[in-house]
């Protein structure tokens, strides 16, 4: 890792691709904080691919500009220091999946040939390594797509769904391995759409919609933004009007028998005093947490039943 | 920059050389090769056994409707009586043997020259003759198949994410074509001298009207023309490829343009006289031009040497430009590279 050691790895300024009349990434201006897994999260036709090919020198912006380590993302030089799966991952099918590796590193400059056992190793396709790309299932070339993007220990690496195909088991070493990837200084990006996932291994996540970027933050902050508490009390119509008039309260509904408020879950002592100074009192009153796909199902407006996004 | 395209060149040979297609086309070309050496060694044999064959219609034989039939020279000028053919007419015979007569003041001239088409070096210019056509075809479908791999396969994707750039990554390509069309030829000329060594070895002493073989420069500039007039079907197969992001594209149009030009300007030139001057700048009969071939159909005057070298230098630059053009700015995208 010999770049400088810059606050964000990787910047765009008003980001845009058009196909004709599509705009498929629209003036997007993202920063991805060096170190830790950044989540790069959208519905499918969010843009999330475009953007990545952008960086990685496969798409031409229509305008805008990014870096990459403070360098344009688009130099040949710059890319050396990049790892990257997108997409499902592409091999030569009459090569083994040693030779695969062999010539990637090859053409790349990326480390030395003892570093491909030990990747091979790191992905668990050791026994399998000798034999042609062509005979692999699904889940073995995403792990030989994963130990591609790792020749070379590379500071910044692009994973684009990289649990697809994978058993359960195969899901749970890739979400170690992400981890893993992610400390040291390295910075993984990691765009899925396996949002528990994610969750469990980002510190850091953008969503994209229609190619535009509509939330950036840590999970914590994006969570939190909206947090939400039920209430059960004595009075609720009058519980209703006093927490309606606390300007930090964001909504009161009425659900299930209880109200649902969005506010701050750190003031609830706060509202629990307000009802009781009007003669309401608290039988219950509890957070209710939100899970990333919650927050990402609101926020992008996609329908839970069918996932996707509603016209 | 030289560095990194030739390192990029060394890592294609290790993605061809594990290919079984690339040895499968050496091997035909070394078959032709081969039956190129080894056709004019049985063409001198039976020259010289025979001292040349006549072929007898079958409107000339005493049984109507038998299949044409050939009478040896020596047979017929032997004066043998058991030698004469027995199912022609004597007059017929007669005028035969006068043909036989005529051809014998060039026979050891003619013995001379198909003595030196499979000795060396004279077997050389005259085995790359059937070679390099072959290996057009040969070097259009490894072409296709080198640049198309990587759209039909989606390895572009991960290619160009490796930071090798996409004008060093064609040129690397491109380059590693034309080095192996070269090896390729060496190789062939390799069996070639092995196959003639033996060849003359049993054909046994040259016969001795000498002076119309040919000389060790005339090899390596057959040679040197083989390898040329390939480069422009490499960069048309290559702009193929690359146009129609396919490899059965590029093949379909190496294998097809070759017969399809010279069937269009056959038929052309025979109904519009000007179409002689547009065939003149066309891409095989240049490249027949350029190495003296036999511009396919008979009758057609070939483009003299320095216009088919122009000629194939523009297709090469022309084609290649556009290709690389192509290359550059389109957006790599979707499983199979396109966009």
């Amino acid at each position: 890792m010999t770049t400088d050691q810059k606050e964000f790895v990787l910047e765009t300024d008003r980001l845009t691709k058009r196909y004709g009349e599509v705009t498929a990434v629209d003036s997007l201006s993202l920063r991805v904080p060096r170190g830790g897994v950044f989540g790069f999260l959208g519905p499918n036709g969010s843009g999330k691919t475009t953007t990545m090919g952008m960086l990685l020198g496969l798409v031409h912006p229509t305008s805008g500009s990014a870096e990459i380590f403070g360098d344009p993302a688009r130099h040949a030089a710059t890319l050396r220091l990049v790892g990257a799966m997108v997409e499902t991952p592409t091999f030569y099918p009459y090569l083994s999946g040693r030779a695969n590796l062999r010539y990637f590193q090859g053409i790349g400059r990326r480390g030395s040939p003892a570093d491909i056992d030990r990747l091979l190793t790191l992905v668990d396709l050791g026994k399998r390594a000798d034999s042609k790309f062509a005979t692999y299932s699904l889940g073995m070339k995403q792990r030989l797509g994963i130990a591609c993007a790792l020749l070379g220990d590379p500071e910044l690496v692009f994973l684009d769904e990289p649990t697809n195909g994978l058993d359960p088991a195969g899901v749970v070493e890739v979400r170690e391995l992400i981890r893993e990837l992610g400390t040291g200084g390295r910075t993984v990006v990691l765009s899925s759409h396996m949002l528990a996932e994610t969750e469990l291994v980002c510190d850091n996540v953008a969503v994209l919609s229609r190619g535009r970027l509509i939330a950036q933050g840590t999970i914590k902050e994006l969570l939190r933004e909206h947090d939400t508490l039920r209430l059960r009390s004595t009075d609720d119509a009058g519980a209703t009007s006093v927490l309606s008039a606390l300007p930090w309260v964001e909504a009161v509904a009425q659900q299930d028998g209880s109200l649902v408020i969005t506010a701050p879950q750190e003031r609830s002592w706060e509202i629990a005093r307000a009802l009781a100074d009007r003669q309401i009192y608290v039988s219950e009153l509890v957070p209710l947490h939100r899970t990333l796909e919650e927050f990402f199902m609101e926020i992008t407006e996609t329908d839970p039943t069918t996932g996707r996004v509603r016209t | 920059m030289i560095a990194h395209i030739a390192n990029l060149a060394i890592w294609e040979w290790f993605k061809l050389r594990r290919r079984w297609m690339m040895w499968i086309l050496l091997v035909f070309a070394l078959l032709f090769a081969q039956l190129a050496v080894w056709g004019s060694f049985f063409s001198y044999q039976n020259l010289r056994d025979t001292g040349g064959e006549l072929t007898v219609p079958a409107t000339l034989q005493q049984q109507q409707g038998r299949v044409p039939r050939t009478v040896r020279c020596n047979d017929l000028l032997s004066g043998d009586p058991a030698r004469q053919p027995t199912d022609l007419d004597a007059q017929v015979t007669a005028g035969l043997a006068a043909q036989c007569r005529a051809q014998a003041v060039t026979l050891p001239a003619r013995l001379a020259r198909a003595y030196g088409n499979f000795t060396l070096p004279g077997s050389i210019p005259n085995a790359l003759g059937t070679v390099q056509t072959l290996g057009l075809i040969l070097m259009a479908i490894l072409t296709a198949s080198a640049i198309g791999i990587d759209y039909g396969a989606g390895t572009l994707r991960s290619v160009l994410t490796q930071g090798t750039g996409r004008w060093p990554y064609l040129t690397a390509k491109l380059l590693t074509l034309a080095m192996l069309t070269a090896l390729g030829l060496l190789v062939a000329v390799a069996s070639i001298a092995l196959s003639s060594t033996i060849a003359g070895s049993l054909a046994g002493a040259a016969p001795d009207a000498a002076g119309t073989a040919a000389s060790w420069s005339d090899a390596g500039v057959a040679i040197w023309k083989a390898w040329v007039s390939i480069l422009p079907y490499i960069a048309l197969t290559a702009f193929v490829t690359v146009l129609a992001r396919s490899s059965a594209a590029g093949m379909a149009i190496g294998l097809g343009y070759y017969f399809a030009e010279q069937l269009i300007v056959a038929l052309l030139t025979n109904f519009f006289s000007w179409f002689q001057n547009v065939a003149d700048y066309l891409l095989v009969r240049n490249i027949s031009g350029w190495t003296g071939g036999a511009g396919g159909f008979p009758g057609t005057v070939l483009p003299d040497q320095t216009h088919a070298i122009l000629v194939l230098a523009v297709y090469t630059l022309v084609l290649g430009g556009i290709a690389f053009w192509l290359f550059e700015r389109r957006d790599v995208q979707g499983a199979t590279g396109g966009g």
